[in-house]
């Protein structure tokens, strides 16, 4: 299979082509996560991209998009989700319609049946829409794939396959040009084995506290040094705390901003209990955060 | 040239033979994949190599974890028998590095049994006895034998569970796309109706066990089959409980199921005191049940009634969770034992709010409650 098209003008030759060109873009890579971004890219393989949230997932799939200068084409699963929601539907009322207008003109069945079932009725859907770039392949970003069911997955890891969607009116529509594609997982079920190994595999862990506070520092870069490395050393100790949900790099960064439009420049007690609600997202984690000691975390992180 | 070509893909291949040894799936289409990545970032750089063979060859985060072990024992091995000959032997440096590469390949694996073509085979009358052995008087011999067996049949429970559930269409919805073809000759109105099948709605499941003391081998072995059953139940949340609740729905989805079993059983083992279920029931009550507990729910409790707190808030919980649930199924082992009579005051308190009370202290009676699963 032909790899996927890039850019005009865009080279990829190394690793680091893609470090340096993800950081340009304010998102902070690790050699790991580089490597299989870089082979994903270069091979025409699907990534899939699994952990906890809020740990920059999905980011990835954008900050690829506007690295190599392409379309960013966002397939959001859930439970639930079809054929319909997911590839194509057909436009049943304009349909209805234009059967109505056309029941007076002399055409036949087959020639009305033909017009009704055309593309100028048919709605096209994300995964339909990625495999009809005319000039240089998208990024397919299928978002939290593990929430829809396993007949979808099916359905995806054809697609993966063959890149070509059979609509049974039109006939098989084929990729010009395949697209990137990034798969993301939270983990909330096992996907099914024969998706997993079509991808290139890679875990996202949370971020060391250096890592974390790069990530800060790219993202905000108005914030002063001593917070920003309270806010992260905070983080990091919230984690440990067997929280129902721990914090994941998105609310140490919505915690680090509330902080900031409130005018502090040091973390104390007051402020962090009044901005606890940007990190613990129920009443138990909450409670369990407090009683480990607002003070005794905060001072930990000095 | 061509020749370190293919010294390179000896390596990975014998590499991906390695990895699958050790139950990694790394399959042809794996190792062609290990090849193109070998062929586009070279090999030089052990760090590079290792991070783009783990993403092709693992696909979970524990083969993850363990990748890094596995790559290291190999890559030194290669390391250092080529440094044993110098490079002006080339040749038989390759098939130094090649001999003690497949060497490695002997030590994967940790088969004690006589395994044939990967599933183990046992005389039928062995099978038997173990299905019906309690569960608490296992010899240690006999408790591999006992988990192969348990997960075979239990694989194949849930499978037929599964198969079941989806045979159900009842119901019919319209499809849109069809009624509008059919009626095309109709001048669009829709005279003639085409229905589709019902989507499949899986039930949910929690399972709440009993750790304390006695009822510790028991548990185990139910864990098994709520890990079983993981896959083909929409979702299933399982607690563990004597003391207290602790939620071990996140432990259970893992891979390895042997070692977290294992780890459970030391956590347990410091729980002390006497078992409070009616507590217990009732932290499950406050935290999760308005989340966990819907209408389609089957709610699985294991236990063997002895209770040290009051029968009263004991029955009180489960009549909470009972008018909230499907099906509320209560295991009990000591139903596994004639004489036993639901006397204690805690076990008689609870029967009026159960639907199905059953025994849960061998293999056999677990497969039997495979009939309490379905709609």
């Amino acid at each position: 299979m032909t790899p996927p098209t890039l850019a005009k003008g865009k080279q990829i030759t190394d690793v680091q082509d893609v470090v340096r060109g993800f950081e340009h873009l304010g998102y902070i890579t690790d050699p790991a996560l580089a490597t299989v971004i870089f082979l994903g890219v270069k091979l025409g393989k699907p990534v899939l991209l699994e952990g906890h949230a809020g740990l920059g997932k999905t980011e990835v799939g954008k900050v690829l998009a506007s690295f190599l200068g392409t379309r960013l084409i966002r397939l959001q699963c859930y439970e639930g989700l079809d054929v319909n929601s997911a590839v194509y539907e057909w436009n049943y009322q304009k349909q209805l319609l234009a059967i109505k207008i056309e029941e007076a003109t002399s055409q036949s069945i087959e020639e009305k049946e033909k017009h009704i079932f055309s593309r100028e009725f048919l709605m096209e859907r994300p995964l339909l829409q990625a495999i009809q770039a005319e000039e240089i392949s998208p990024v397919l970003l299928v978002d939290e794939v593990d929430r829809a069911d396993e007949a979808f997955e099916a359905f995806l890891l054809e697609l993966l396959s063959d890149f070509q969607i059979s609509i049974p009116e039109l006939g098989t529509i084929r990729a010009r040009h395949i697209p990137f594609v990034i798969l993301t997982s939270n983990r909330s079920r096992e996907l099914s084995d024969a998706l997993k190994r079509r991808c290139l595999y890679h875990w996202i862990e949370y971020p060391s506290l250096e890592k974390e506070l790069q990530i800060v520092t790219a993202r905000l870069p108005g914030i002063e040094e001593e917070l920003g490395r309270q806010v992260v050393s905070f983080v990091q100790a919230a984690r440990k705390l067997h929280l129902s949900k721990a914090p994941g790099v998105a609310e140490t960064l919505d915690w680090a901003q509330a902080l900031m439009s409130l005018g502090r420049h040091t973390l104390d007690a007051n402020s962090a209990e009044a901005t606890l609600g940007c990190l613990s997202k129920s009443v138990e984690d909450a409670a369990k955060i407090k009683a480990a000691g607002l003070e005794a975390l905060i001072s930990e992180a000095r | 040239m061509s020749k370190s070509h293919g010294s390179m893909a000896e390596l990975i291949t014998s590499f991906c033979r390695f990895v699958r040894t050790e139950g990694l799936s790394a399959g042809i289409k794996e190792t062609v994949d290990a090849l193109e990545v070998a062929r586009l970032i070279g090999i030089d750089d052990r760090e590079l190599l290792k991070t783009g063979l783990r993403a092709v060859l693992c696909s979970s985060k524990e083969e993850w974890d363990r990748f890094e072990e596995l790559f290291w024992l190999f890559w030194r091995e290669v390391d250092r028998s080529a440094k044993r000959q110098p490079a002006v032997h080339t040749e038989q440096t390759q098939e130094q590095s090649k001999g003690s590469a497949v060497s490695l390949i002997g030590t994967g694996g940790s088969g004690q049994e006589k395994e044939e073509g990967g599933r183990l085979v046992l005389g039928g009358s062995k099978t038997d006895r173990l299905k019906k052995a309690d569960f608490s008087q296992v010899s240690q011999d006999d408790q591999a034998d006992l988990e192969k067996i348990a997960a075979q049949l239990l694989k194949r429970m849930s499978l037929r569970v599964s198969r079941r559930l989806k045979i159900m269409t009842a119901g019919k919805q319209i499809d849109l796309r069809r009624t509008i073809r059919r009626n095309i000759h109709h001048g669009g109105d829709l005279m003639d109706l085409s229905f589709k099948g019902r989507k499949l709605q899986q039930s949910r499941m929690v399972i709440v066990l009993d750790i304390s003391g006695s009822m510790n081998p028991y548990s185990l072995f139910l864990l098994r089959f709520a890990y079983a059953l993981q896959k083909h139940f929409k979702k299933v949340n399982t607690f563990l409980f004597s003391t207290r609740l602790s939620d071990i729905t996140t432990l259970l989805r893992t891979r390895d199921l042997r070692q977290t079993l294992r780890a459970l059983s030391h956590e347990s083992a410091g729980w002390s005191g006497g078992t409070q279920i009616g507590e217990s029931l009732h932290e499950f009550n406050q935290l999760h049940a308005r989340r966990l507990l819907t209408r389609d729910t089957i709610f699985i409790i294991l236990s063997d009634g002895w209770d040290t707190g009051e029968p009263e808030a004991l029955a009180a919980e489960l009549g909470a969770i009972k008018a909230r649930v499907r099906k509320l199924i209560w295991l009990n082992p000591l139903l596994g034992m004639q004489e036993y009579q639901p006397v204690t005051r805690g076990m008689s308190a609870a029967l009026p709010h159960i639907d199905v009370f059953a025994p849960a202290h061998n293999l056999e009676s677990l497969l039997e409650l495979e009939r309490h699963l379905e709609r």
